[in-house]
């Protein structure tokens, strides 16, 4: 699930920390909402695939919901934050499929590529835009994040792809 | 009484001669040990980091004064040529001899001028110690007897293998090597010091030491018994194996000044199965197949290395062997993914027709799933082995991949194998040959369906242009060094480190491949995550675009139920160390789920049929 242009605004217009995370946690459930949905339909074979993103998602919403509730969350931001984020470009020319009913290993890693792609670019974007402060704080470790869900995932699209055959 | 004659005694006044040394200084000799000759041969010293725990020492040491002792904290990689076993010295047999020190491949051991040691009675053991780079009693700066080019017994540099000049091979599809010659073989042969680290390398443990050695002795018949011990795919592994025993063979050094090349192992093992009659081939595996019959009905889908090896044992051990082929001939990926001119096919039917001479039934042309279901398979025997292989390639999916021009290697090797049977057909693999092509990938597939391209290039076009490139630096291309070379010098061109971005399209044609310099390829970590240089893009023209970046296994024959049923590990099936699934009937082998090779397919197929012969005989 990509952030949407009607997210990114919602995004914009929150004014506290809390709400921001709120947003970004709504965000991960939906997607792993939809990767729950997915893992019935997709062969065994590759299940794991989207098990595993339901079990990150569920990670990500767990932690987003922890820190919204977190009175002490600004100052743990900022302690999360003091790692800058690698911005990788290989899931740059990864396109985005249509998933169709039986999608396989391959377009399923590439979806949530571009997912976590898009996610992190409207953070990093959100963050360069906020004032200076806690909003810019929680929008850089929120792109944070997400790179660091994209690079496992690019680890998981070479062994998957580039596999096999010498 | 015998008179003693005068100019025997001398002169009677010889004892005065002695009062002459009443006026000289007397001279007391020190306590303490002299300084040993330059090149003294005295105690032991190893270099326990450089020595690779071969114990060639410890086989040319007449005295059976040395013996291999674990030391465990150490780096044990049989794979890659190192034991954890270092030598021990027994000083109440060594005869300081230095052959230790001339034979040693690496020149870890060495002698000291080191000469003096002594202990109480309850320190006897101490005459038995381990050497290390300060000798035994950590004290040694100076060496003795060492390593050098004058000294050292070991033949380092194999016999040269004959082969097709490039511009000879580039235009047709005859085999590249010619093999050695009787005397070559035995020369080569040898070189060998018997160190076993071939056959603890070897996925399948072939007796490589043993069948080396029956060469050397000119005995063909009693290499190629050795060979069958362990490998009924002798013939193919003889000209296409990875050959990790190469790899780990003691002579492989890098640094000495004499350089030092491993023994060419596979190519003796070539030789000899070239050299023994093929009716003879059959007579020795035939030998040790069981006169009773079980009983037992196995099926098996895939005529490949790991099937047929499995079927082979299988048939030895009483068992009734049936095995499904969905294509028209044996040898999976040997035969439709490795070209003509490294493994030839009549080459291949060898190996297959002395399979089959064992009472193998293969069924061609039978894809199970459509032709056979499964579950038919489960009723009609008593046990099920899938060795599949990774028939389909994988795809990078960048923008334009999927025009009908950009192709996957395996799939276009697959259609050059399938006809190179018929000479007229060798010209014509029944797709229409680019004029120019791009390859991506950097691995022997790579190679493979580049090389083969550029063969039909030189015959319609009279030219080559291909072109290999992959993201990785050409010094960690995963193609072998000798494959990567020949390419070269069949013109073709080979541009590492470079991202494919998208296949470029004109007027509906394929117009090249659009590429980003790759900065690096894994980060920090380790982890993949290559970086690019936008700024630095390029553009390689041709008209097809083939990808070569991965294999898969086509599961689909197992079916919806079946699928289900069976536990899977990261997209394969998983196995237990002995090939069996999660469904007691059903076992899996080869490229499927274990890779990536022929000899690695033939020591699955090895465990598979051990695993379920035991397991039928426990049923019995």
């Amino acid at each position: 699930m990509t952030i949407t242009p009607s997210g990114k605004d919602k995004l914009s217009s929150c004014s506290t920390l809390q709400d921001v995370l709120k947003v970004a946690t709504e965000f991960e459930r939906t997607a792993r909402d939809f990767y729950a949905a997915l893992a019935p339909k997709v062969s065994k074979r590759i299940r794991y695939l989207v098990d595993e993103l339901v079990v990150e998602e569920q990670a990500h919403y767990d932690l987003f919901t922890k820190l919204a509730n977190d009175p002490e969350v600004e100052k743990q931001i900022k302690q999360e934050i003091n790692l800058p984020p690698s911005n990788k470009r290989f899931s740059d020319c990864i396109q985005l499929p249509d998933l169709g009913d039986n999608p396989d290993d391959q377009s399923i890693l590439q979806y949530a590529l571009g997912r976590e792609q898009a996610a992190m670019d409207q953070y990093h974007a959100l963050a360069e835009n906020a004032p200076e402060g806690p909003l810019k704080d929680v929008f850089t470790y929120l792109a944070q994040e997400e790179t660091e869900h994209k690079n496992e995932l690019e680890k998981i699209y070479y062994e998957v792809v580039h596999s096999g055959g010498v | 009484m015998k008179k003693i004659k005068y100019e025997d005694i001398g002169s009677i006044l010889n004892p005065l001669k002695n009062l002459q040394f009443f006026a000289r200084k007397p001279v007391t000799e020190p306590l303490g040990p002299r300084p040993a000759a330059e090149i003294y041969r005295g105690f032991h010293l190893n270099d326990m980091e450089k020595c690779i725990g071969c114990s060639t020492c410890q086989k040319i040491c007449d005295n059976a004064a040395i013996t291999m002792v674990k030391v465990p904290h150490l780096k044990n990689d049989p794979v890659n040529g190192i034991r954890n076993l270092r030598p021990a010295i027994d000083y109440g047999r060594c005869c300081w001899c230095a052959l230790c020190v001339d034979i040693c491949p690496v020149g870890a051991i060495e002698l000291s001028r080191e000469y003096v040691h002594t202990c109480n009675g309850d320190e006897v053991d101490s005459y038995f110690m381990l050497p290390q780079e300060k000798g035994m009693h950590g004290t040694v700066e100076e060496k003795g007897w060492t390593k050098t080019e004058t000294n050292d017994l070991l033949d380092r540099h194999r016999q040269k293998m004959g082969e097709m000049a490039p511009e000879e091979r580039v235009d047709n599809f005859d085999e590249i090597v010619d093999g050695f010659t009787p005397e070559q073989a035995v020369l080569e042969a040898s070189r060998c010091v018997q160190c076993g680290m071939c056959h603890d390398s070897c996925p399948t443990h072939m007796h490589a030491p043993e069948y080396i050695r029956a060469i050397w002795k000119g005995n063909v018949e009693e290499a190629v018994e050795w060979m069958y011990e362990t490998n009924p795919f002798s013939h193919v592994c003889g000209r296409v194996c990875t050959h990790r025993c190469e790899t780990a063979c003691s002579l492989n050094q890098t640094g000495l000044p004499q350089g030092s090349e491993p023994i060419a192992i596979r190519w003796l093992k070539r030789y000899a199965m070239d050299a023994v009659p093929h009716e003879r081939i059959k007579e020795i595996a035939a030998s040790k197949k069981s006169a009773t019959r079980t009983g037992k009905k196995i099926a098996i889908i895939g005529a490949g290395p790991a099937g047929l090896t499995a079927a082979f044992d299988l048939i030895k051990q009483g068992h009734e062997v049936q095995v499904f082929e969905a294509l028209a001939k044996a040898g999976g990926m040997t035969r439709y993914g490795i070209p003509y001119y490294r493994l030839p096919d009549d080459i291949l039917e060898r190996d297959v027709d002395v399979i089959l001479s064992m009472g193998v039934k293969i069924q061609y042309n039978t894809r199970i799933g459509k032709d056979i279901a499964m579950e038919q398979l489960h009723k009609d025997y008593d046990a099920v082995i899938l060795a599949i292989g990774l028939q389909s390639g994988r795809s990078t999916r960048i923008p334009g991949s999927d025009h009908k021009d950009v192709h996957s290697a395996v799939e276009l090797l697959r259609k050059i194998g399938s006809v190179r049977d018929d000479i007229k057909a060798e010209k014509d693999p029944g797709f229409e040959i680019p004029r120019s092509a791009v390859v991506i990938g950097g691995g022997n597939v790579a190679m493979d369906i580049g090389r083969s391209l550029a063969r039909y290039q030189k015959q319609q076009y009279g030219e080559v242009n291909m072109t290999i490139t992959a993201i990785d630096a050409m010094e960690n291309f995963p193609a072998d060094d000798v494959e990567i070379k020949e390419s070269l010098e069949e013109g073709i061109t080979i541009i590492p480190s470079r991202g494919p971005q998208e296949v470029m399209l004109e007027n509906g044609r394929v117009k090249g491949l659009r590429t980003w310099k790759v900065i690096s390829v894994f980060d920090d970590d380790g982890r993949f995550a290559p970086q690019y240089d936008e700024s630095d893009e390029q553009l390689f023209e041709a008209e097809m675009v083939i990808e070569a970046i991965g294999q898969m296994a086509e599961t689909d024959l197992l079916g919806e139920e079946l699928t289900e049923q069976l536990e899977w590990q990261r997209g394969r099936i998983k196995v237990t160390e002995d090939g069996a699934t999660s469904v007691d009937w059903l076992w899996s082998a080869g490229d499927c789920v274990n890779g990536p090779d022929v000899v690695h397919a033939v020591a699955d197929g090895h465990r598979v049929a051990e695993s379920i012969n035991e397991a039928l005989s426990v049923e019995r």
